[in-house]
């Protein structure tokens, strides 16, 4: 993870303000900081979003491709990560040295996806055994500054959100070859529903209190943090300790209930916000990168 | 005759036959309410543990749960190899886990992939708060963990059995780390499940849960869970998971007593 100096004085004074409940930036304990999303940036995919979350920057492309669904599940199509780091974000991800943090990230992905109910995979089946559509979710970090994982799953849940699977038909011939043909029409397109795509609250162990969307500087006053992913029933897909430290069962528990009420409050506005882009159509004037 | 191998008609692609069989004996484990043999939910399976079995390693253990074998050996502490590296302050623990290539019923490749980093690097964060590091500026300690057979609670084991070998080698630490694993199906809780468990079962409130426990400091040092949970559930299932740990204690404690004993033998009474 790119790395900043912090020095005790300064990691002082983070923890204090902490224990008093308030943070460097002037944040409580259980705030995000400034956060913008914006769909369909980059016409080349099915989907894609671009999110900041203060100074981190991710941007999520979604491609969808034509493949084999597994042989243990015909019946489903399924979706394949990839984290980059590139060194736009830090000189550090030069060469392979994004590479561990790319695994790691795509690994937790994987895991937060790993139920049924997340994403319905059914629908991505086209003929069971023969074929099915394949997501290819793309992540590419452009700039870090803590708070990867929270703002990478908003990404991917807005990415998914706006992705148009063109619809099929399948023909078949006299000879009993079935072909597929994909639709000319661009407006005719399956959409995802994404209402049970779960959003990763990450909450950081700073002192004795957890802080949620911590920034560089705070997090390297922690040395334990929890990831937790929630949908918007509330219900857990996905927990992992992070970091080099150790953590009390009660603090831990804790967390999770704080991790949970946090990540059920981020889902409402964030499917708002994204029907109300969708509802602006032609209108909505693109921002783009250089916000 | 010479054939043409462009002419056989075959699938492009391998796959093993036993993911085509039905699955049956997952069926009826989990429709039955007791679990195979006489265990209770709630148990964990018999454990075997020896330190020291590895005579060229600093240290070693070895573990066996049930079918699930493992054996881990610890080299080190040793000069570091990554120079770049701008905290030298505290050693480095590098864990290195990987799953024999027949111990899953599934042929699995040499080449570490995605699934055993992972672990690697699970099993690294959840020994690290053990570990006495600073002890050790500039070093590296190096944790090799191999899975010799697959029966379900891998992780978890291997935490165990790591943080034995890391004893057995003399590495400072400030506590044992102990692992626990369970299998959350509906309403059932199924501590430290074999294979079979772990994938079967469909519905509601499924899913997984590996801790891994500093005993004498209360601390977790370890957390992973996946499926989809209730936070209810997902706390008892913790709790449950620290339950179980606390029950592994005493094998462990055992084993590491006997390695000492026949590394230094107590003087002879007069």
């Amino acid at each position: 993870m790119a790395t900043i100096q912090v020095s005790e004085a300064e990691k002082v004074y983070i923890m204090h303000g902490v224990r008093d409940d308030s943070r460097v930036d002037g944040r409580g304990c259980e705030d995000y900081r400034h956060m913008e999303i914006e769909t369909d940036v980059v016409s080349n995919t099915d989907g894609s979003a671009k999110v900041s979350l203060g100074q981190t920057d991710i941007l999520v492309g979604i491609k969808a491709e034509i493949g084999r669904p597994r042989p243990m599940v015909p019946d489903e199509g399924y979706l394949e990560f990839f984290v980059d780091c590139s060194a736009n974000a830090t000189p550090e991800f030069e060469g392979r040295g994004g590479e561990e943090l790319g695994v790691e990230l795509s690994n937790n992905l994987y895991k937060v996806f790993n139920n049924r109910h997340s994403l319905d995979l059914r629908s991505l089946c086209i003929r069971p055994g023969e074929n099915c559509w394949v997501l290819y979710v793309d992540v590419l970090l452009l700039q870090c500054d803590g708070n990867l994982f929270d703002a990478m799953s908003i990404a991917i849940k807005a990415a998914l959100f706006n992705t148009r699977i063109p619809n099929v038909h399948i023909s078949e011939d006299e000879e009993g070859g079935k072909e597929i043909e994909l639709s000319d029409d661009p407006y005719d397109c399956m959409r995802l529903n994404v209402e049970n795509v779960p959003c990763i609250v990450t909450l950081c162990k700073i002192g004795h209190r957890h802080v949620v969307d911590a920034t560089l500087q705070e997090k390297s006053c922690s040395v334990a943090s929890l990831l937790i992913s929630v949908t918007h029933k509330g219900t857990v897909t996905c927990v992992r300790k992070l970091g080099g430290g150790s953590l009390d069962p009660d603090s831990i528990f804790e967390m999770t209930e704080t991790g949970k009420r946090v990540g059920k409050m981020l889902h409402v506005p964030l499917m708002e916000l994204l029907q109300k882009e969708e509802n602006l159509g032609r209108e909505r004037t693109k921002v783009g990168f250089l916000a | 005759m010479p054939v043409d191998t462009k002419r056989i008609r075959g699938p492009e692609l391998s796959q093993s036959p036993l993911l085509f069989v039905s699955p049956v004996s997952e069926v009826s484990s989990s429709s039955s309410s007791s679990r195979q043999g006489v265990r209770g939910n709630g148990d964990v399976r018999p454990v075997f543990a020896r330190c020291g079995l590895v005579s060229q390693a600093k240290g070693s253990a070895y573990l066996e749960a049930g079918n699930t074998k493992i054996i881990c050996s610890v080299y080190g502490p040793r000069e570091t190899e990554r120079k770049d590296e701008t905290d030298m302050k505290s050693g480095r623990l590098v864990c290195d886990f990987r799953l024999a290539p027949f111990s899953c019923p599934k042929r699995g490749a040499w080449i570490q992939g995605a699934e055993e980093r992972d672990l690697s690097a699970a099993l690294a964060e959840s020994l690290q708060p053990g570990a006495c590091l600073h002890r050790y500026p500039r070093a590296q300690v190096d944790v090799n963990v191999v899975v010799l057979e697959n029966d379900g609670s891998v992780l978890a084991h291997a935490v165990t059995c790591a943080s034995m070998a890391l004893a057995d080698a003399g590495i400072e630490m400030y506590d044992m780390v102990l692992g626990c694993a369970l299998r959350q199906d509906g309403e059932r809780c199924l501590v430290d499940p074999d294979l079979a468990e772990e994938q079967s079962g469909a519905g509601e409130n499924q899913g997984r849960v590996a801790v891994a426990l500093l005993p004498n400091l209360n601390q977790i040092s370890g957390l992973q869970a996946d499926g989809e949970m209730r936070e209810d559930t997902l706390t008892a299932a913790v709790r449950t998971c620290v339950e179980g740990c606390h029950k592994l204690y005493p094998v462990v404690q055992q084993a590491i007593l006997r390695a000492v004993k026949k590394k230094a033998p107590p003087p002879p009474e007069k």
